[in-house]
């Protein structure tokens, strides 16, 4: 099969010992961002960008890193979710329910081990299907011209936006703020200047790693002053870090099923991981849960949102290698990565550039091994950096930013900017504003607006062009619908549920 | 509705910003034509966009967030401070010494202990500018301040 081949080619860019290392230092460090609470992959990877960039790293090696920390972190985030009751990012929160409870029982071990377990599985099924639907999807959206790629770029927004926070019109804001943001600087068919107030520094426009720092990493700096400066101390014992057999075998259709929900949820750009775990979570409880045991320690109550977080961690990585339009905020970070590195991913990026597909997806096979031994054995090692105290870690996060801002440019204006949108982001924050939809209207700006131009130019200046096309109205119905969908959905069901299962069997 | 005045002043700026930046693209001209649409019309359509959500948002406001006392809010104009201070200072300074003060400044604003975050600011310094500039290869400023060493 032509499938092995060109894994095999994958397999040996992957094993390269440059790549070997990116993919432990992105394991590794993504682990550290998912578990540290405050810090999450979008930081992680936006951190490491100009780094890449002074290394001179192909776009591949990139990659593999960036998508090491994207899949590592949703190993991690699950450490201080079990052990603290603290979901180190948003993907976690459903783990906490059955995993704390674990904890309180003094089965951290187990409960840790089958996060591993259950990532490492998720994981693994995912890359699976990632390698076979991806190039699969890519020959089809090669006939999307520019008014359908308009259209899926709003399809993209209109989904993170109407998922992405409580209120729709503080999202779509956002939204609209980003997609402001990208408009500053040189326009790049007329030369114009836009929105620079006559600075220099700003004709190239917002560089996208000084303004994801900002809202990221210097907000969250800025939100944690308002609670306690302790670190925390893990007071649990771990206990063993294995599972038995028989859970194992308990756990296995329920892995399978997570991995599943999780993978496709993830492929639908806005949904991601935190929806992901919470349908497995739920839809397990459903299924298997017939002694009403989930909400008090059951294990599958940890492997249901572990499969499917990390399973659709690898989901998402679909509509951005094959479209070029990623649907989450992490995706966008590796977007605009790789735009600063002059690939444009669309649908001949595989075609095109083989050995950044295959080369990501053999790496991913490695890292999801390494990450199940780095969890394994190693997971003591990880609890201890979780009590470094705040004082030290959030200094340091913030200097590891200023490194990272100033190397972009080498200037110190940057550092202005990105403590300008610190504060803007700390208020948006506050005020509920969601701030993924601001990095993705910022990177894919450009090219939702140059895509516009472009089908306007082919049409002479008629807007029906943009639905034209029976593809491009299917994707603006889509887009219509996710944006009012998910609110009525979510007001009549989830919410519902949720509350249900917090008045009775939490504790 | 006391509560709900954060949404609605939130509403209101946007409101502002939206117009003021849909104004501004209307001087966005072009002497040839280069394509239909031009550098104005992707400004339009957002500050239509924004201007109408942020309407959306001054009728029909979220409750409020509870914002933190005066003691915190002291801290996080401290901590701003602090890096506008080191934004200018990096380069005079350089990347060792200005960083080591701006971490010793937050850990205290962060409650650390006076002496330990003075020696872990140092040390932190110094591996950061070890790593980043030796094994990373990106180029930090070593400090005007030093230039009659030579360096």
């Amino acid at each position: 099969m032509e499938v092995f081949s060109l894994l095999a080619q994958g397999f040996a860019i992957a094993l390269q010992p440059i790549n070997i290392l990116l993919a432990f230092v992105g394991v590794f460090l993504g682990t550290l961002v998912g578990m540290l609470p405050g810090i999450g992959p979008i930081n992680g990877i936006a951190i490491l960008i100009p780094v890449t960039f002074a290394l001179g790293l192909p776009p591949e090696s990139s990659l593999i890193l960036f998508a090491g920390i994207y899949y590592g972190s949703q190993y991690g985030n699950s450490i201080s979710t079990i052990l603290l009751n603290v979901p180190g990012t948003a993907s976690a929160v459903v783990t906490a329910i059955d995993g704390y409870a674990m904890t309180k029982k003094g089965r951290a071990g187990p409960a840790l081990a089958m996060s591993a377990i259950a990532s490492f599985f998720g994981g693994t099924v995912s890359v699976i299907a990632l390698m076979l639907f991806a190039p699969l999807l890519s020959q089809w959206a090669i006939r999307f011209g520019p008014a359908e790629y308009f259209a899926l770029m709003v399809f993209a927004f209109s989904t993170l936006s109407s998922l992405a926070g409580a209120n729709l019109a503080k999202a779509l804001i956002s939204t609209a703020f980003g997609l402001m943001l990208a408009t500053v600087g040189l326009d790049p068919n007329s030369a114009v200047a836009r929105y620079t107030f006559g600075e220099l520094k700003l004709f190239d426009g917002m560089d996208f790693v000084v303004v994801t720092i900002g809202f990221f990493a210097i907000s969250e700096v800025i939100q944690i002053l308002e609670e306690s400066s302790k670190g925390q101390q893990v007071k649990s014992a771990l206990g063993r870090v294995m599972i038995s057999s028989r859970e194992f075998i308990k756990s296995l259709w329920t892995m399978v099923r997570g991995s599943v929900i999780g993978f496709f949820i993830g492929v639908l750009p806005g949904a991601g991981g935190t929806i992901a775990s919470f349908v497995s979570y739920t839809t397990e409880k459903r299924l298997v849960d017939r002694q009403n045991s989930f909400g008090r320690g059951d294990i599958r109550g940890v492997a249901a949102p572990e499969s499917a977080n990390n399973a659709s961690a690898n989901g998402a990585m679909i509509p951005l290698l094959t479209l070029g339009v990623p649907g989450s905020g992490t995706t966008a970070v590796m977007l605009g990565a790789l735009l600063g590195m002059n690939i444009t991913p669309g649908p001949l990026l595989i075609a095109n550039n083989p050995q950044i597909f295959w080369g990501l997806v053999a790496s991913m096979y490695i890292g999801n091994l390494m990450l199940l031994l780095l969890n394994l054995p190693l997971v003591g090692l990880f609890v201890r950096i979780l009590s470094v105290p705040r004082w030290f870690l959030l200094p340091a996060v913030a200097a590891i930013s200023f490194i990272a801002v100033y190397a972009v440019n080498n200037s110190p204006f940057d550092l202005l900017l990105m403590t300008g949108f610190g504060l803007v982001g700390y208020a948006m924050r506050k005020t509920g504003f969601p701030l993924a939809p601001v990095i993705l209207g910022l990177v894919l700006g450009p090219l939702m607006e140059k895509n516009l131009r472009r089908a306007l130019s082919l049409s002479g200046g008629d807007w029906t062009v943009l639905f034209s096309s029976p593809l491009a109205i299917g994707i603006w119905i889509l887009a219509l619908a996710s944006l009012f969908l998910p609110t009525l959905v979510a007001r009549y069901t989830v919410i519902r549920r949720v509350d249900s299962e917090e008045d009775g069997e939490i504790d | 509705m006391s509560q709900r005045l954060s949404d609605r002043i939130a509403g209101v700026l946007l409101l502002i910003f939206a117009s003021w930046y849909g104004l501004t693209a209307r001087s966005f001209n072009v002497n040839f034509i280069a394509d239909p649409v031009g550098p104005k019309a992707f400004p339009f359509i957002l500050a239509v966009f924004m201007g109408l959500s942020s309407l959306y948002l001054i009728f029909k406001p979220d409750e409020g967030p509870t914002w933190p006392p005066f003691s915190v809010w002291l801290r996080i104009i401290l901590v701003v401070i602090s890096f506008v201070a080191y934004a200018y200072m990096l380069v005079p300074l350089g990347f060792i010494l200005a960083t080591t003060l701006e971490l010793a400044s937050l850990s205290l604003i962060f409650r650390g202990p006076p002496l330990r975050s003075l020696m872990a600011a140092l040390l932190f310094s110094l591996v950061m500018y070890a790593l980043f500039a030796f094994g990373l290869e990106l180029g930090l400023p070593t400090g005007r301040i030093f230039s009659f060493l030579g360096v």
